[in-house]
C-alpha cells in the first residue's frame, strides 16, 4: 500500500529460560509488545517468557536493562 | 411617558403590503391617543424614509417614535440613528416587526392588517416609558487569536497583524499549512500549491506582531468581545524548535516507521520526523504515540545523535491564559471517511483513493515523487475512473449538501492524470457539473476537449474488485444505458465535512453550528463572516465547503472586521440591561443562580448587575419572586401594557 521505502529496526531475541526468575519485567516494559509469558517451566520451576511477536521487536534492547537475572538479550537483524 | 408618539409603516416593496393593508394599519394608529403622527412609505428604509422619520420628529416635536417595518436584527440600528438624528435619544425608537411576524407567516390580508395594527399598537405602548439611556464604554483588548493555520488562518493572521494588531495564531498540528499544503497543483490556472503557500507560512513565522502556537488546543473561553479569555493547551514540545538544525540524523537512527499523516497513509515516517521539508516551525517533530517511550533508557537514540541537543524527553504540556479582544475561527474541514463508502470499496481496495491521496501522489514532493502509481503494485494505472459526489448530495445514506469543490478539483486531477499518463483513459462520472467561477468553466471544458477526458453523466452503483481490476458499475444517463468499466484506480471525490477540532472548538467558544455541522454565520447574506456572538468571527471551510480564493476572501474579510471592531479605542455595549430595585431585594440569590453570562453577584447582601456582562435576557426578571429586578425598557409594567394592546378589543 505505500510508498515508503523507509526501513524498521528489528531485533533478534534470545531468551536463555533457564536464567530466568519469571518476574515478567521484560513483558511488561516492552514497549512494542513482543514478548508473553509462556506456560513452560523452567530448571528452577519459572514460566520464562517467549517471544510472542517477532516482527515487532525495534532492536531497543530494553528487556536487556530491565532483566534481573541477564536472562535476556536482544542482537540487531540486518534484514 | 411620553405623550407624543409618531408611527411609521413600511411597505417593504410588497413584502409587507402584498398582505397587510399597510394605509389601514397607519390610519388606525393615528386615531389611537397619544400618537400624533402617523404614515407610510415604500421603503422606510431607504435615505427618502429615514428623512422622513427625522422630519416628522422636528415638525410634529415627537417624544417616541415606532417604525412597523422588518425584525429589529435588520434595521434597529438604522432608525436609531435617524432618530437620534432628529433629536431624539435613540433608545425612544422601537421596532414593530410586521414583516417575519406577520405579513411573511399570513395569507389572509383582513386579518394580518388587524394584527399589524396590534403588533404595532403594543410597540407605542412600549416606547411610552422606555427611557433615554446611553451606551455603556467598554475597554478593548487590542490583541486577535486567529484558531487554525491552514490558509484562511494564515491570511487572517497576516492582514491583522500588517495592520497592527497583534495576533496569536493557534494550530492543532505541529505545522501549519492545513490542507493546502497537501495539494499538488491549484484550480483553474494549476499553480503549485506549495509555491503559492509556503512564501505565506514563513511570513507568518517571521511576521513580528504574529506569536505563532503550534500543537496546541484552545480548551476554554470566557468573557466577551472586546475582552476575551482563552485557555489554550500546549502539548509536550519534545523537539525545541528554536534548536533543531533540521540535520536529519535523529530519523537516521529512530527504529519506528509508522504511517504519515501528511502523505495520508501513502508513505511512512519516523516517530520523530518533520512533516513536510517547508514545515512551519521548522523542526522536528516528536510523536509521543509512535515513540518507543520517551524514555532515554529504553530507546533514546534520537537524543544521542542529537548535536543541537534540541530532544528533551522530560518536556511537559504547558498551559496558557491569552486575552484576546477578538477571535477569528479557521479550523477548516476534513474530508468525509471514505471507508464510509462500502458500496464503493472506499478503506477495502487500495487502489480506491480519495481526493487528498490523489493530490499526494501528483505533487513532486508527495510519496511517489509525482508519478501516478497505483498502491498496491507501484504501476502506472492505464485506466481510472473519477467519481463525483461520492458523499455528496446523497441525503438518504451521507451528507445532503453539495460540497461545492469538488466538480473543479476532479476536473484538475483527470487533467493532471492525462498530463503525466497521456495514454491512459480518465473517466468522470457526474451528476452535474458546477464550475461557477471565473476561469472554471473554462478549464472543465479544456479537460473534456483538449485533454480527452471522457464525462459520463450518472452515478456509480458500486465498485468491486475481480481479476485484478476494479469493475466500476455505473450508468450513463445521457446515452441511457448501464457502464461497466474495468479500471486501474478509482478516484473518489469525498464530500467535505467540519473537521474535528471545528466542532471542539464550537463547543469551547459556544457558538452555533447549522445543520450540517459547518459554524454558523450571524447572517446568511449580510454578515458572512461573523458569528452570533459579538467579537467571534469565522473564515473557510469551518463555516461552509468552499475553495481557496474564496477562503482567502473571507479570511480578509473577516480581518477587516476585526480591525473595524478593535479600531475604536471604547466598544459600546447595549444599556439595555438589568436593573436591581433594592429596596424589594431579599438577597435569596435565585438570579445569581440563573444568569446565563454570571453578571450577578451578591454585594452586601443585595443583588448587583455587572452591567458590561448583562446581556438583558430577562433570565433574571421570569426568576425574581418580589419583582426586584428589571431590564430596562422592558419593564414588567410595559410587558403587561403591551400585552394589553395586542388584547385589547377582543
Amino acid at each position: 500500500m505505500s510508498f515508503g521505502k523507509l526501513k524498521k529496526a528489528y531485533g533478534r531475541i534470545t531468551i536463555n529460560p533457564n536464567w530466568c526468575k519469571g518476574c515478567g519485567f521484560c513483558v511488561e516494559y516492552c514497549p512494542t509488545d513482543a514478548l508473553e509469558m509462556s506456560n513452560a517451566y523452567n530448571a528452577k520451576g519459572y514460566h520464562p517468557p517467549r517471544v510472542k511477536n517477532a516482527d515487532e521487536c525495534r532492536d531497543c534492547k530494553f528487556c536487556e536493562k530491565v532483566c534481573p537475572e541477564f536472562a535476556i538479550f536482544v542482537t540487531t537483524d540486518q534484514r | 411617558m411620553t405623550r407624543r408618539a409618531g408611527v411609521f409603516v413600511c411597505h417593504c416593496g410588497t413584502n409587507i403590503a402584498a398582505t397587510v393593508d399597510v394605509k389601514r394599519v397607519a390610519a388606525e394608529l393615528a386615531r389611537d391617543a397619544g400618537v400624533v403622527f402617523s404614515n407610510d412609505y415604500v421603503y422606510m428604509c431607504s435615505d427618502p424614509g429615514q428623512q422622513s422619520v427625522i422630519d416628522a420628529i422636528r415638525e410634529h416635536n415627537l417624544d417616541s417614535v415606532v417604525i412597523s417595518c422588518c425584525s429589529p436584527n435588520l434595521h434597529e440600528k438604522t432608525f436609531r440613528e435617524a432618530s437620534s438624528q432628529g433629536g431624539l435619544n435613540p433608545f425612544q425608537c422601537e421596532i414593530a416587526n410586521i414583516r417575519e411576524q406577520c405579513a411573511w407567516v399570513h395569507k389572509d390580508r383582513d386579518e394580518a392588517t388587524t394584527k399589524a395594527v396590534k403588533i404595532t399598537r403594543s410597540a407605542v405602548e412600549r416606547a411610552r416609558r422606555n427611557q433615554p439611556l446611553t451606551p455603556i464604554g467598554l475597554p478593548v483588548t487590542r490583541k486577535v487569536m486567529v484558531i487554525g493555520g491552514g490558509i484562511a488562518g494564515i491570511q487572517s493572521a497576516l492582514d491583522l497583524a500588517n495592520a497592527g494588531l497583534d495576533v496569536v495564531l493557534v494550530e492543532k498540528q505541529p505545522t501549519i499549512g492545513g490542507h493546502m499544503i497537501q495539494l499538488s497543483e491549484t484550480f483553474p490556472t494549476l499553480d503549485c500549491s506549495q509555491c503559492i503557500l509556503s512564501p505565506k507560512m514563513v511570513e507568518v513565522s517571521k511576521h513580528p506582531k504574529i506569536t505563532l502556537m503550534t500543537s496546541s488546543e484552545v480548551t476554554s473561553v470566557s468573557g466577551f468581545v472586546g475582552n476575551f479569555k482563552i485557555k489554550v493547551h500546549t502539548k509536550a514540545q519534545y523537539v525545541d524548535p528554536d534548536k533543531c538544525k533540521l540535520c536529519d540524523d535523529c530519523t537516521a537512527v529512530c527504529p519506528v516507521v509508522v504511517p504519515n499523516e501528511y502523505d495520508v497513509g501513502l508513505n511512512d515516517r519516523r516517530a520523530i520526523f518533520i512533516p513536510f521539508a517547508q514545515a512551519i516551525p521548522a523542526s522536528y517533530y516528536l510523536d509521543p504515540e509512535s515513540c518507543l517511550g520517551l524514555n532515554p533508557v529504553v530507546c533514546g537514540k534520537c537524543a544521542n545523535v542529537c548535536e543541537a541537543d534540541a530532544i528533551d524527553y522530560d518536556a511537559k504540556p504547558k498551559d496558557s491564559e491569552i486575552d484576546v479582544g477578538a477571535i477569528v475561527v479557521a479550523t477548516g474541514f476534513d474530508l468525509y471517511a471514505k471507508d464510509k463508502m462500502a458500496e464503493y470499496g472506499g478503506g477495502k481496495y487500495p487502489d480506491v483513493l480519495d481526493g487528498i491521496q490523489f493530490e499526494r501522489m501528483c505533487s513532486a514532493s508527495g510519496p511517489t515523487g509525482g508519478q501516478v502509481l497505483r498502491p498496491s503494485d507501484h504501476e502506472e494505472p492505464k485506466t481510472v475512473v473519477f467519481v463525483q459526489c461520492s458523499g455528496s448530495r446523497d441525503p438518504a445514506q451521507h451528507c445532503v449538501y453539495c460540497s461545492k469543490i469538488c466538480c473543479m478539483y476532479t476536473a484538475k486531477h483527470a487533467t493532471l492524470y492525462k498530463h503525466h499518463v497521456p495514454n491512459g483513459r480518465a473517466y468522470v462520472f457526474y451528476i452535474d457539473i458546477r464550475s461557477g467561477g471565473k476561469g472554471y468553466e473554462e478549464f472543465v471544458q479544456r479537460a473534456m476537449e483538449r485533454d480527452g477526458v471522457i464525462y459520463l453523466r450518472g452515478r456509480v452503483s458500486k465498485i468491486y474488485q475481480s481479476k485484478g481490476k476494479l469493475k466500476v458499475l455505473g450508468v450513463d444517463t445521457l446515452a441511457g444505458k448501464n457502464v461497466e468499466i474495468d479500471a486501474d484506480m478509482v478516484v473518489l471525490a469525498q464530500a467535505m465535512v467540519p473537521s474535528k477540532g471545528t466542532t471542539e472548538v464550537a463547543k469551547a467558544l459556544k457558538i452555533g453550528r447549522d445543520k450540517d455541522g459547518f459554524l454558523a454565520e450571524a447572517h446568511p447574506k449580510l454578515r458572512p463572516v461573523e458569528s452570533v456572538t459579538g467579537g467571534i468571527f469565522l473564515t473557510g471551510a469551518a463555516q461552509a465547503p468552499k475553495d481557496i480564493p474564496e477562503t482567502v476572501c473571507q479570511a480578509s474579510a473577516a480581518a477587516s472586521k476585526v480591525i473595524a471592531l478593535l479600531s475604536k479605542p471604547e466598544l459600546e455595549h447595549s444599556p439595555v440591561v438589568a436593573r436591581v430595585r433594592e429596596s424589594h431585594c431579599t438577597g435569596c440569590e435565585m438570579c445569581v443562580d440563573v444568569c446565563p453570562f454570571e453578571a450577578i453577584t451578591l454585594v452586601e447582601g443585595k443583588a448587583h448587575v455587572n452591567e458590561v456582562l448583562c446581556e438583558g435576557c430577562g433570565t433574571c426578571v421570569g426568576t425574581c419572586v418580589r419583582a426586584a429586578i428589571d431590564v430596562k425598557n422592558v419593564t414588567q409594567l410595559q410587558v403587561f401594557e403591551m400585552l394589553e394592546a395586542c388584547m385589547g378589543g377582543e
